[in-house]
């Protein structure tokens, strides 16, 4: 390929459209806020591990997400953000990005240790709740 | 403004402006982060540091709005809450009716003093002579019934002593408001401060109005009660007619008036000596721009394009004067007059349309029905 064809083919992609994806700060702010998140969820996240015993987790159905509305640029104040950076911090994995909800954040290091592979479709469609179980049962029969 | 004024936050007010609490994302954090090091170097050398952001007790204020602006241009920011409290204002001062200002306006005195003694049927007989300001009073008080009421208002209104007594109270009250001092502020505390202030504003504001008023009130005060209920009375309704000449106050148009002359019902004739009798129409002109002679009513006419209210004269060789005097209002209306009356010319067929049905006849607008 000569150098014309090469500069041309840059210039086209750098002109390209990308679509825009929210960031996990945007994501996470945003749940802060809806929720009205306080510190006190940092503690419920230190011990999350304990209470993801098998009897708390009912399987009920397949449990679709809850559809949130999150801002395309979310501002916070001071202790919104100080939470959220604190969230991002103690979690921080791929799929916080999909988080929901507060109970998503809470199974999010769960799954991911778990299974890290699993497609953005899945984690965009289905509630962490439901892969989580998923996965768990898999990593069941496979023993 | 609302919605900050509700808000349960704390702001910070720094040299007469308002500092809000900065939000914060990733990338703004950084931007502080850089802006508040202290080995910065300054971008302006030379010119004093520009406090966009500012940290008070560990926490970032970032510049919002001047207090002197906000309070300044509150009247169009907030058009609706503004002119409530200015309502409320006035309600407490019994200074709701805006005949003072109405009885200020030149437009009403031309058209009342210069224009109308033009029109109307002033002295009896053989007599004549120029009115002055106080007969054409006079005469207005005897053509027309002033309902009772008026009189009462206009004895109410020479008593100035209330009034004189209202602008005292105002100027003790000094409406000089303070800015807050620097510091911490509570929205509530904001609020009612911001209130306060523009509670000051207006009241300095209508200090000026409430001078003229009590002018115009001392000058009732000398004049005759009659004439005094006359003046109130037109300020009041804002229009009157006497003699087949009026004038009316433009409805959402403050200031803004049409004056008219009746014409009664004319014959014209068209090219074969055949009469049409024209109905009564009321011409007009307005006390704004365009200065043309129009038709009130609903009207046809070879003269008027259309057969609907409001219509321009169609007249040759006229050039609308540039501004409303007593001379191009009388001059207008008696172009307007003449045209109708006298301006249409059978041999001719001038105007827009002609008044019999020409061989290259054009349905256009039809005067059959005004034949005899």
């Amino acid at each position: 390929m000569d150098l014309l064809k090469d500069i041309k083919q840059k210039r086209a992609k750098q002109k390209q459209k990308k679509p825009f994806r929210r960031d996990v700060f945007n994501q996470i702010s945003g749940i802060v806020k809806q929720y009205g998140l306080k510190e006190s969820f940092l503690s419920i996240l230190d011990n999350v591990e304990d209470d993801l015993s098998e009897e708390n987790l009912k399987f009920r159905r397949v449990r679709l997400k809850t559809p949130m509305e999150s801002p395309l640029f979310s501002l916070a104040t001071k202790d919104e953000y100080a939470l959220t950076m604190s969230i991002i911090g103690k979690v921080d994995n791929a799929y916080l990005k999909f988080a929901n909800s507060p109970e998503e954040i809470l199974l999010c290091g769960s799954l991911y240790r778990l299974n890290p592979l699993l497609t953005n479709q899945k984690l965009m469609r289905y509630h962490f709740e439901t892969l989580l179980l998923h996965e768990r049962a898999k990593a069941n029969r496979e023993i | 403004m609302r919605q900050l004024f509700n808000s349960d936050m704390e702001c910070l007010v720094e040299s007469d402006f308002i500092y809000l609490p900065l939000l914060l994302d990733p990338e703004i954090e950084k931007e502080i982060q850089a802006l508040l090091r202290p080995q910065r170097p300054m971008e302006n050398p030379g010119h004093p540091v520009s406090k966009t952001i500012i940290t008070h007790q560990d926490k970032h204020f970032v510049k919002a709005f001047s207090i002197h602006s906000i309070l300044e241009n509150y009247e169009v920011i907030n058009a609706y809450d503004y002119k409530r409290r200015r309502k409320e204002f006035l309600r407490k001062y019994q200074l709701t009716r805006a005949i003072d200002g109405i009885l200020l306006d030149d437009t009403l005195k031309t058209i009342l003093f210069q224009v109308m003694p033009y029109f109307i049927r002033k002295n009896r007989g053989m007599c004549r002579k120029k009115l002055k300001d106080e007969e054409i009073l006079d005469l207005i008080g005897e053509k027309i019934d002033i309902p009772g009421k008026y009189y009462k208002e206009a004895k109410t209104y020479r008593h100035v002593e209330h009034l004189q007594a209202v602008l005292t109270g105002l100027e003790n009250q000094k409406p000089i408001f303070k800015t807050p001092g620097n510091g911490l502020l509570s929205t509530h505390q904001l609020r009612d401060w911001f209130h306060e202030a523009v509670h000051a504003k207006i009241l300095a504001k209508e200090h000026d109005r409430l001078t003229k008023a009590l002018q115009i009130r001392l000058q009732f005060s000398q004049a005759k009660p009659e004439h005094a209920a006359t003046l109130l009375y037109i300020a009041d309704t804002g229009s009157m007619e006497i003699d087949g000449f009026g004038f009316t106050r433009k409805n959402g148009y403050r200031g803004e008036y049409f004056v008219y002359k009746r014409v009664g019902e004319f014959v014209l004739k068209d090219y074969y000596a055949r009469s049409y009798l024209f109905p009564a129409c009321r011409v007009a002109v307005s006390t704004y721009t365009p200065f043309r002679p129009f038709v009130m009513e609903k009207y046809k006419h070879p003269f008027l394009l259309r057969h609907k209210s409001g219509q321009e004269i169609c007249m040759q060789h006229f050039a609308p004067p540039d501004e409303f005097t007593a001379e191009n209002a009388i001059r207008i209306l008696e172009g307007g007059l003449t045209a109708l009356r006298y301006g249409y010319d059978a041999r001719r067929r001038n105007g827009y349309h002609s008044l019999d049905r020409t061989w290259v006849y054009i349905p256009t607008i039809d005067f059959e029905d005004y034949r005899i």
